[in-house]
Formats: C-alpha cells, sequence, structure tokens
C-alpha cells in the first residue's frame, strides 16, 4: 500500500496543475455547504443569545429591526430618539430598571455608546485592564478597539466629528481612556463606552468654557444686566478633567435630553409582562422583546440561506461530475502507461490501488483544505458576515 | 473513489469544523464569566452624600446594614470633591442615598449606577429653591444663560427632612423586604422626632411673627419657607474675622433688614460676635449639621437648635 502511495504521490507532484486544480475544485465543493451551515448557525446563535440576553427594550415608534439593530449590535440606522425622561419612567414604574444607550456617534471608526454604569454588570463586561468610569469624559474601550488600536488606559481617544464640513459643528472631544474590557465576542467588543452625559458632551448639548465673569475684554463684546456675550475667542474645551469639569454644563431641561433605546430589565417575569402592557397603546413608543425581531431575522437568513444551498449544491454537482470526467479521461490518456505498468510485472489490482489512491489524496488534501477554511471562517468571519447582514438588514 | 471513502473524508471535513467552531465558543463562554460584581457581600451596604441622610439610614437600618458617609470631617460635603477611587467605592455600594436638589455637585459629573441611586428629595417639594445668580453670558448660537444654582440645605424643612427619610425606608424596604416592618416602625419614630421639631419651629414661627432675621450663609432657604421667616443672607464665616468690607456689607443688609438675630452655622469669632453685637444683633447658632457634630447625632443637634431659637425668640422660656 506504501508503494502504492508512494507512486500516486509522485504522480501527483508531477501534474501539479491539474493535482492543484482539481484538490481546489473539491474544496470548495466539500466546504462551501458546509462552511456556509456552520457560519449561519454560529451567527444566528449569536444574534439570538445577544437578544435573549436583553429582556425589553424601549424605543420610538418605528421599525423595530432598526431599533433592535443599533441598541443590541451599535449599527447605525438612524433611530429616532427618546428622551432621559423615558427612562426615569421606566424606573419609576417599580417593574424595572431602565437602562440607557446613546448611539450613532463614532471615536476612531468605532461606535461610541453613551450609557449608565448598570450596562457592565448587565452585560457581564468584566475589566480587563484599568478601572470602571468614574466621571464625565472617561472611556472603556471594548476588546476589539483596544487591539485594533493598540490603546489602553492612560491614553486618550478623539471622538469623531459628526460632519465633516460643519465648521460651526461640534467640537470632537477628547477622551480619556481608563480601562479596557475582555472579549466578550460579541458587538461590546468594537464599542467605546461613555457615560451617556459624556455622550450628550460629545454631541453638543453640554460643554464647557473659560469662566466667562473673569474673562478679559478681548473675549466679551458686552456685559449688561449681568449677562455678558463673548466673542468667537471664547476658549472651548475639548476634554473633560479634574481641573475643568466645574465649567461643563448642559444646556435645556435635562428630561428632554435624547436616549435612542432603553433596555428595560424588569424585576421578574410577571413585571416585564405588565411593562409590556403599559406600553401596548402607547403612540409614539414601542416596548419590544428583542428575541423576538431577531427570530424574525433569522428566519428571513434561514430562507435565503436555503436558496443559497440550492445554489451552491448544483455548482457541487457539476464539480463532481467535472471531477468524475477529468479522472476517467486522464485514466484512458494514461492507458498506454498502464501498459507498460503490466509488462513490467505489476498487475492490474496494483495498477487499481495506485490510480485509487491517487483520488484519496486529492480528496484528503480537499477536505483538509475545507476544514483550514471552515476553521479560519469560524475565527473570523462569523464577525464580518453579521455585520454584512446587520449593515444591510 | 468509493462512495465509502467519500463519506469519511466528509465526517472528518465535519468533524474538523466542529473542533474549530466549538473551541471558538469554548473560548467564548469562558471569558464571559463575569469578574466579582460590586455586589458580593454580606452586609447591605449604603453610601450617602451627606451626615442627615447616614442619620436617617443609620435609625431606619436594621442589623446587618453599613452605612458609610465618606466625605472627609473637615470638608463640607455640598463642595466636596471625591477621587476616583472614592467615587469607586460609592459605585461598590448596593445602595447610594443622594440629597437632590444639586447638593453635592460632584454627582453632576460622577458616573454612578443609576438602579442603586435613591434621591431622597426628590418630589419631597413642588420646586427647590433658586439660588440667584447674575453671571449669565451669551455665546455662539445657543443664546443667553446663566449657570444659576439651586438651594440644597433640604432638610432643614422637618417635613421635607420626613419625606427624604420616608424614601430612604422605601428604598431599604425594596432591599430588605424580609426587614420591611421593622424598618416601618423604626421610620414611624423617626418620623415623630423629625415633626416635633417641626412644629416646635411654627412655634417659633409664630411667636417671631415675620420679623426679620440674618444669617451669615445663604443656607436657610427651605427653613425660612417652610415656617415663613424672614431671613436675610450675607457670606460670612464663622472661623474669618470680619473685615471691613464684611463690616459695610453687615451694615447695609441691616439697614434695609433690621434683624435682631443671627444665624450661624457655628460659633462665630468672640471680635465677630463683638461686633455684631455693637448692631444690636445676637449670635445665634443653628447648625445645618452637614457633618456629623462633635457629640450626640442628627436629631440632638437639631433639638439643641430649635431649642436656642425658642429660647432666642421668645417662644419658650430658656433653660
Amino acid at each position: 500500500m506504501r508503494d502504492s502511495l508512494y507512486l500516486a504521490w509522485q504522480y501527483l507532484r508531477h501534474n501539479r496543475a491539474k493535482t492543484l486544480l482539481l484538490v481546489l475544485s473539491l474544496a470548495v465543493f466539500i466546504g462551501l455547504p458546509l462552511v456556509m451551515r456552520a457560519m449561519s448557525e454560529v451567527m444566528q446563535e449569536s444574534l439570538m443569545a445577544r437578544a435573549e440576553s436583553t429582556p425589553l427594550l424601549l424605543g420610538k415608534k418605528g421599525s423595530s429591526l432598526d431599533l433592535v439593530i443599533e441598541a443590541l449590535y451599535f449599527q447605525p440606522k438612524g433611530v429616532e430618539p427618546l428622551s432621559e425622561a423615558d427612562v426615569t419612567e421606566i424606573d419609576a414604574t417599580g417593574l424595572a430598571r431602565g437602562i440607557p444607550l446613546r448611539t450613532g456617534l463614532m471615536a476612531h471608526g468605532f461606535p461610541l455608546v453613551g450609557t449608565s454604569l448598570d450596562y457592565f454588570p448587565f452585560r457581564h463586561l468584566a475589566l480587563a485592564d484599568g478601572r470602571s468610569l468614574t466621571m464625565m469624559g472617561e472611556c472603556v474601550l471594548g476588546a476589539d478597539v483596544a487591539a485594533s488600536l493598540g490603546l489602553g488606559p492612560g491614553d486618550a481617544l478623539l471622538t469623531s466629528p459628526s460632519t465633516l464640513f460643519d465648521l460651526a459643528g461640534v467640537y470632537p472631544l477628547k477622551l480619556h481612556i481608563v480601562g479596557t474590557l475582555r472579549p466578550t465576542y460579541g458587538p461590546d467588543d468594537r464599542a467605546v463606552f461613555v457615560d451617556i452625559r459624556t455622550a450628550w458632551v460629545a454631541e453638543g448639548l453640554g460643554h464647557g468654557h473659560q469662566d466667562l465673569s473673569q474673562a478679559g475684554p478681548d473675549v466679551v463684546l458686552a456685559r449688561k444686566d449681568g449677562g455678558v456675550t463673548a466673542n468667537a475667542k471664547l476658549v472651548q474645551y475639548n476634554e473633560i478633567t479634574q481641573d475643568n469639569l466645574d465649567n461643563f454644563h448642559f444646556h435645556g431641561e435635562p428630561s428632554t435630553y435624547p436616549v435612542s433605546a432603553v433596555i428595560a430589565v424588569p424585576d421578574n417575569p410577571k413585571a416585564g409582562t405588565l411593562l409590556r402592557g403599559r406600553f401596548v397603546d402607547d403612540p409614539t413608543r414601542q416596548l419590544l422583546r428583542p428575541a423576538g425581531v431577531v427570530e424574525g431575522l433569522n428566519q428571513q437568513i434561514f430562507r435565503f440561506e436555503r436558496i443559497l444551498q440550492i445554489v451552491v449544491w448544483t455548482v457541487g454537482l457539476a464539480t463532481a461530475v467535472m471531477f468524475v470526467l477529468v479522472m476517467v479521461l486522464s485514466w484512458r490518456l494514461r492507458a498506454e502507461e498502464l501498459r507498460t505498468m503490466t509488462r513490467l510485472g505489476c498487475s492490474r489490482w496494483k495498477a487499481g490501488q495506485i490510480m485509487g489512491a491517487e483520488v484519496v489524496l486529492m480528496i484528503g488534501a480537499s477536505v483538509a483544505l475545507a476544514a483550514l477554511l471552515g476553521f479560519l471562517m469560524a475565527q473570523y468571519g462569523e464577525t464580518a458576515l453579521q455585520n454584512l447582514i446587520l449593515r444591510g438588514s | 473513489m468509493t462512495p465509502a471513502s467519500r463519506s469519511i473524508a466528509l465526517t472528518v471535513a465535519l468533524v474538523l469544523l466542529a473542533v474549530a467552531t466549538g473551541c471558538s465558543k469554548k473560548d467564548q463562554k469562558e471569558q464571559r464569566t463575569p469578574e466579582s460584581t460590586p455586589d458580593t457581600h454580606d452586609a447591605l451596604l449604603v453610601y450617602t452624600v451627606n451626615y442627615p441622610l447616614a442619620y436617617f439610614a443609620q435609625r431606619l437600618a436594621p442589623a446587618g446594614v453599613e452605612v458609610v458617609f465618606p466625605a472627609p470631617p473637615d470638608i463640607d460635603p455640598a463642595f466636596w470633591k471625591p477621587a476616583a477611587d472614592e467615587i469607586g467605592a460609592y459605585q461598590r455600594a448596593d445602595l447610594i442615598l443622594l440629597n437632590g436638589a444639586g447638593y453635592a455637585g460632584w454627582t453632576r459629573y460622577a458616573t454612578l449606577p443609576r438602579s442603586r441611586i435613591v434621591v431622597t428629595a426628590e418630589g419631597c417639594r413642588e420646586a427647590f429653591i433658586d439660588v440667584e445668580d447674575t453671571s449669565k453670558h451669551q455665546h455662539g448660537p445657543g443664546g443667553e444663560h446663566a449657570h444659576g444654582g439651586t438651594a440644597f440645605t433640604t432638610w432643614l424643612d422637618f417635613r421635607v427632612a420626613a419625606c427624604q427619610a420616608a424614601r430612604t425606608r422605601d428604598a431599604l424596604k425594596k432591599r430588605l423586604p424580609a426587614a420591611a416592618g421593622e424598618i416601618e416602625k423604626r421610620y414611624e419614630a423617626l418620623e415623630n422626632d423629625l415633626l416635633d421639631l417641626d412644629t416646635r419651629l411654627r412655634d417659633v414661627a409664630k411667636t417671631w411673627k415675620g420679623q426679620p432675621l440674618l444669617a451669615s450663609h445663604p443656607v436657610y432657604q427651605y427653613m425660612a419657607d417652610a415656617y415663613g421667616l424672614q431671613i436675610a443672607s450675607l457670606h460670612l464665616e464663622p472661623d474669618q474675622p470680619l473685615d471691613s468690607d464684611a463690616l459695610k456689607q453687615l451694615d447695609a443688609v441691616l439697614a434695609e433688614h433690621p434683624a435682631k438675630l443671627m444665624l450661624w452655622e457655628d460659633a462665630p469669632l468672640q471680635s465677630t460676635a463683638d461686633e455684631i453685637r455693637k448692631r444690636g444683633v445676637a449670635p445665634l447658632i443653628f447648625a445645618p449639621t452637614s457633618q456629623p457634630p462633635a457629640t450626640g447625632d442628627f436629631l440632638r443637634a437639631m433639638q439643641q437648635n430649635v431649642t436656642r431659637l425658642e429660647c432666642a425668640t421668645g417662644a419658650q422660656e430658656c433653660l
């Protein structure tokens, strides 16, 4: 048997191009449906796990899928915001506690998520390095963000301007990194977390500037009735530090500040049902169960996957037929070679064994390649596929 | 290639794939295990931002509750700025009692777990009292605005204090449902003590009949509002002598507001007391007790405050 394998190996080595072509074709034929199925299952499980761990989600009336995708997976969908008063309302029911989420801003290409400290234990997010948020202006990085940017506690990160060409728009805010999170293999790894008030400052609802009561005439245009009008020279702070904290302030009624969505964590299932009942007829807001929404998305993915599977199996069948054809034609072309082998004393059985060994080696290489492809996709493909589906949905 | 060998090869591929994806899921489960969460201790840990709230919590809490008021003793807790590790200690508490009305400005920028925060004065009044701030300014498109403040010594209106104690009671009952009966009983006793002080101050107000009062510091707004006291406030420190500016300010206020009594947060310097006595004004200590008193407790300090006021106004005989 070893002789047969040796001769088969030498033959395949000699005909490298043909062998490589056949191995690649077979690897795709074997690997693609398996990889597709495995990836789809992993991704659906991951989407569902995230949704199931989020009992209830409050948002503005509109697309429930957009709301879930923005609040759970931090993919900006431009959902209409609620207000801080809605978070207070959830808390005041005594049925659930509300965890606010402010999304939509970015920092170095990663989503900036403004939330409360309750979010971290709720998602079982543990610190890998540094400490938790303690004041405005600080941020904690998800594992992927920290690894991609090579940043950690003690470093700083700038928020991305909301509009590139808006010269009168909001200045980027320098965030002080105080901690990095352990990987969770989910959307939290690719987010930058800040206190929700920091998010409001980053989007221009709050700001800090030099003390106007001590500003010089080069900054002050007019002082009238206790009021001070400053010109554009007024120094606005682009970072929040211990020294300038007191100069940061918000304008307007705090209860009206925007909140993209509120995760409602009911005290028990009965409280959850009662809470849902309260929002059934709400004309402007929806309280939904994210698992239900993601189930609908998964069903759509499953339908699409079935169509794709038919295509893949058809292509696979064509590949198999081609492989058989190539092998049969190859054996015919090699009839003279086989006759020579017989004349040299090789039995027909031995010749068949050599041909069989060639096929086994090629299929073996294809399976190994398909497995490698599967491994790589399982390691790195889930996130890419998830992003593709969530962005496109 | 026989069908049997093909199926073996496919099985191998499936196993390899399962191992590959399985490894990833296993890692995921191991990493998801949370670190020790803030509330993994036996005793219920309560943090407060001032001494009155710590006193209420101590009076109401059954055994097994640890009440912590961490501000250093030489600092007014309203203006204390805790460091990151001190904020971290608040974050680890099971219950964080805030005063509300803008008290403890650091809570405005600190990150605290909102599910464990109780703002005790919230809803205890229709509206909090605004402190006039004239530093209005304008810049950019936002229009004119001022960073006005809010009076925050809410507990000097003893009905508000009782309401703050009730909020503390509710928070403790929610976290310790098994001790709800005991907490309620303790609250009734505390409420009686606070409402007794309230009644005594109302009697003082009736006797005093709206005569003007002075205050060394603007901390008595809620007391004045609740009991109908006409209090004009200055910005004088009990441990600092009065300079000429302070005396001018005092004279100017007295010209418009001819008070016979002046409330002080603490005993003023002898020289200060002499200066104000020269002007026909008697100094009177009414300590807001935002820090623990040297002796006794919040209730004892407040009873002494009210007794001094009763004596000075003639509402009760001096002991």
